[in-house]
């Protein structure tokens, strides 16, 4: 009973949603409205447990004064306080949650973000050492599409780059593309199905 | 003096502080990373807790509950299917959330079957179809079946099989390495924006 | 062919601007024009259309009209009123033509109840003229919502292909018609990858990506976790699942602790290994990035929906010289995983990565079902590209 009936209800909230994939009546959109707003009830308390989960981890550290507890407040203070200054400060425009979110959260991700420049040169670097048939070809292809989008590269290779560029593009990255995704998509229904139908019960822990 | 005050107004400072701490992970793991990354972590999520309770758990759940009950009480069976997530804590009745996991789970997988099969299957079926009349097409249509000949599991590579997955790896080589191109040039246009704003928006080196 | 005009939304003139723009419209001098142009009309032909019925495959209150002009309609004033049951006017829409030759309109009247009878009269006036006269009436048209979206027949063909393939293929396995699964390098190496974290004396990294649970790839990154899971409390070696969405995190610690269970060690099973970080994708990668520098896990695993962040993870991650094994349904990132990690499951490979692990005979058969469906994919691909290149087109359903 533990598993069968979780098993009928992924079975039945499954056929449920494709079934109302085809059905246009207002109803059905309530229904699928209706379903969405049921999630956003239950994320929030799946969030408490969440947030329980990385509190109770940083608490822990600064008990036992691990490496580095000094840094497990930071993230407790920075928690709490933007909590408490949503609530109790409001998070529309002009507030200090929208003042904190545009110069402490908005430079952080834009940092983060900024970081990936580096990283794809030592990533393209990586990929230089490698001596495979395979990785070859993804550099040769790369170094290509780099020259060919920019000016000086196109200047250097007498508009060649450009030209070759843009028939990679067409050609064969078009072609792989429609080859993956069409193999994605197979993937997804098959993975779906098998969920539905309670072929792939991993997610229930052992599927035995 | 306009300037001076622009570089030591308080919250731009942090902003290019929090802006270099990060950037600092590049030489090694430091304490000002440690900062920046534990203080991400915290605001972050405040901010999107605040978010999530204001923007969607108030107006979506609490606030239909309490105006329009007659057509709303449905949520309420939510909410404990919500609530149910707290029986992990309890070792007898621990299994019971994987009811709402279930529910979750089930949405998930029937949603996919049929946007996938309609919005990503037949889309891209539709566009692969071409008429044979150019050497273009023909290349692009024997790429994206050798592509799909070098993910078959069940079937030995032997025969024509073998030369096809081959071409397979060809075409998805070259595939990923176009993408991979194309996405460093668009990143360091990304370091470009940062720097600009270091420069630009807080020293004004730049105009 | 024609111009569509598709207002998003229809809405009536004020009283006074609607009677100005229709000067004639309330004088019984209209009803003259009315007839004498009855008897004008054999002389133009048939040279407009207009008609008007309940929009198909819709969810209701909603009626959509139809329009097509020709020749001696092609300059002037249009306007389509609606007139309901209880004779209330409405003005749906008025439009401008100055030399246009053969054009055709669609307009949705989104603005009408489900059950109520709606005639439509077309009113036309000549450039520089102030007298309209009414070109055309419709009969009293419903609307209603339907039940069944005809267009998305193919679809539903589509599922039930599919599915039979599925159990066809399932029940080919339990009788042992699969000899052969193609060595995916990536998921025979999960144990050395565990093996040698054990030796080391270090722990294993488990991504399941930056989606939530709603992204299918999630659910296939939590099957396959159910897989390594086991491996990895056979050897004992802490398991850390730092999550990116809640409602993940209490999944993967409930299929964790049942495989602690399932290999006999539940008291090794340490949960507090599994937590929640925050939902911000740059601040869950910053997090991530830290735990590689200082936990220094020696086999990392990234399997599931990720995004620009995977390459600051992969390259952190290959510079703490760990083992590293990721799989995504993302293609923009897959080149860079390829670049970063030892192993690399591309795309479809992701799905097919929990029932290769499981080696169970109806796993194994949705392994087959995949085969059979990219064989149909390449002959319909095949056939489709042959006709049409002699101009039949078969793949007009694909797309409503």
């Amino acid at each position: 009973m533990k598993k069968r009936i979780p098993l009928f209800i992924v079975f039945l909230v499954g056929m449920l949603m494709i079934i109302q994939f085809f059905i246009p009546h207002r109803l059905s959109v309530t229904f699928y409205t209706g379903f969405l707003n049921w999630f956003t009830a239950m994320v929030l308390f799946a969030l408490i447990i969440g947030i329980g989960t990385l509190l109770n981890r940083h608490f822990k550290k600064i008990k036992r004064k691990d490496d580095d507890w000094g840094f497990s407040i930071v993230t407790i203070t920075g928690f709490f306080g933007m909590l408490l200054i949503g609530i109790f400060g409001g998070i529309g425009e002009g507030t200090l949650f929208m003042k904190l979110f545009e110069f402490v959260l908005t430079p952080l991700q834009a940092t983060m973000f900024a970081l990936l420049a580096f990283f794809i040169a030592s990533a393209a670097f990586r990929a230089f050492r490698a001596r495979t048939f395979e990785a070859s070809l993804l550099l040769i292809a790369a170094l290509i599409v780099m020259l060919g989008r920019v000016p000086i590269g196109d200047k250097l290779t007498f508009g060649f780059a450009s030209t070759l560029t843009e028939w990679i593009f067409r050609i064969p990255n078009m072609a792989a593309k429609r080859g993956i995704q069409m193999g994605i998509a197979l993937g997804m229904i098959a993975t779906s199905l098998k969920i539905i139908f309670g072929i792939e019960r991993s997610w229930l822990g052992s599927d035995d | 003096m306009e300037l001076l005050s622009n570089i030591l107004n308080p919250w731009n400072l942090l902003a290019a502080f929090l802006t270099f701490a990060i950037f600092s992970f590049l030489y090694k793991d430091n304490p000002f990373y440690k900062f920046a990354e534990h203080l991400f972590v915290g605001v972050s999520l405040g901010y999107s807790t605040c978010i999530i309770i204001f923007n969607a758990f108030i107006p979506k759940v609490v606030n239909p509950i309490f105006t329009d009950f007659s057509h709303n009480w449905h949520l309420v069976i939510a909410v404990l299917l919500g609530m149910m997530y707290f029986f992990r804590f309890s070792s007898k009745y621990r299994w019971l959330i994987r009811f709402p996991m279930a529910i979750q789970i089930g949405f998930t997988a029937g949603i996919s079957v049929t946007l996938r099969m309609d919005a990503r299957l037949f889309k891209q079926l539709k566009f692969t179809v071409m008429p044979l009349d150019n050497i273009y097409t023909i290349i692009v249509i024997v790429g994206v079946i050798s592509v799909l000949i070098y993910f078959l599991f069940t079937f030995k590579r032997k025969g024509i099989l073998n030369p096809l997955a081959k071409l397979g790896t060809i075409f998805l080589m070259v595939g990923f390495g176009a993408t991979f191109g194309n996405t460093v040039m668009a990143r360091i246009s990304l370091l470009i924006g940062r720097i600009s704003f270091l420069l630009k928006d807080w020293l004004h080196i730049l105009e | 062919m024609g111009l569509s005009l598709k207002p998003s939304k229809l809405t009536s003139l004020p009283e006074n601007e609607r009677m100005s723009s229709l000067p004639l419209y309330r004088i019984r001098g209209v009803l003259i024009i009315f007839y004498l142009f009855i008897l004008i009309i054999p002389v133009f032909g048939k040279q407009f259309n207009f008609k008007a019925f309940d929009t198909p495959n819709d969810s209701g209150n909603s009626i959509s009209i139809y329009l097509t002009v020709t020749d001696n309609f092609s300059t002037g004033r249009y306007v389509i009123y609606r007139i309901d049951e209880d004779n209330n006017e409405f003005e749906v829409v008025n439009f401008e033509l100055s030399d246009s030759k053969i054009l055709e309109f669609s307009f949705i009247d989104s603005n009408v109840k489900d059950g109520v009878g709606y005639r439509y009269q077309l009113y036309y006036t000549k450039k520089n003229l102030s007298s309209y006269f009414i070109l055309s009436e419709t009969s009293f048209i419903y609307s209603s919502p339907q039940w069944y979206h005809k267009k998305k027949t193919p679809v539903l063909i589509g599922i039930l292909i599919y599915v039979l393939v599925l159990f066809l293929s399932i029940l080919l396995a339990k009788r042992g018609g699969i000899k052969y699964i193609r060595k995916l390098p990536g998921l025979d190496a999960i144990e050395d990858a565990v093996g040698r974290a054990t030796e080391m004396g270090k722990p294993v990294l488990y991504l399941t990506g930056l989606e939530r649970i709603s992204n299918i790839a999630t659910i296939a990154s939590l099957d396959i976790l159910a897989r390594v899971s086991k491996k990895v409390a056979e050897y004992e070696t802490p398991l850390l699942i730092p999550c990116f969405d809640p409602i993940v995190l209490i999944i993967a610690r409930e299929i964790v602790r049942e495989s602690y269970s399932f290999t006999g060690k539940p008291d090794i099973y340490n949960e507090d290994n599994i937590y929640y970080i925050t939902g911000n994708p740059f601040g869950y990668v910053a997090a991530v990035d830290g735990i590689m520098m200082r936990e220094k896990p020696a086999a990392n695993f990234y399997l599931g929906a990720f995004y620009s962040d995977s390459l600051i993870l992969a390259e952190t991650g290959a510079a703490t010289g760990a083992i590293q094994i990721a799989g995504t349904d993302s293609p923009i990132q897959l080149p860079f995983f390829i670049a970063a990690c030892d192993y690399t499951l591309l795309g479809e490979e992701l799905y097919a990565a929990s029932a290769y692990l499981s080696r169970k005979k109806e796993l194994l058969g949705t392994l087959k079902t995949l085969d059979i469906m990219k064989i149909l994919i390449m002959i319909f691909i095949l056939l489709g590209s042959i006709l049409i290149t002699f101009e039949i087109d078969i793949t007009g359903f694909l797309i409503r």
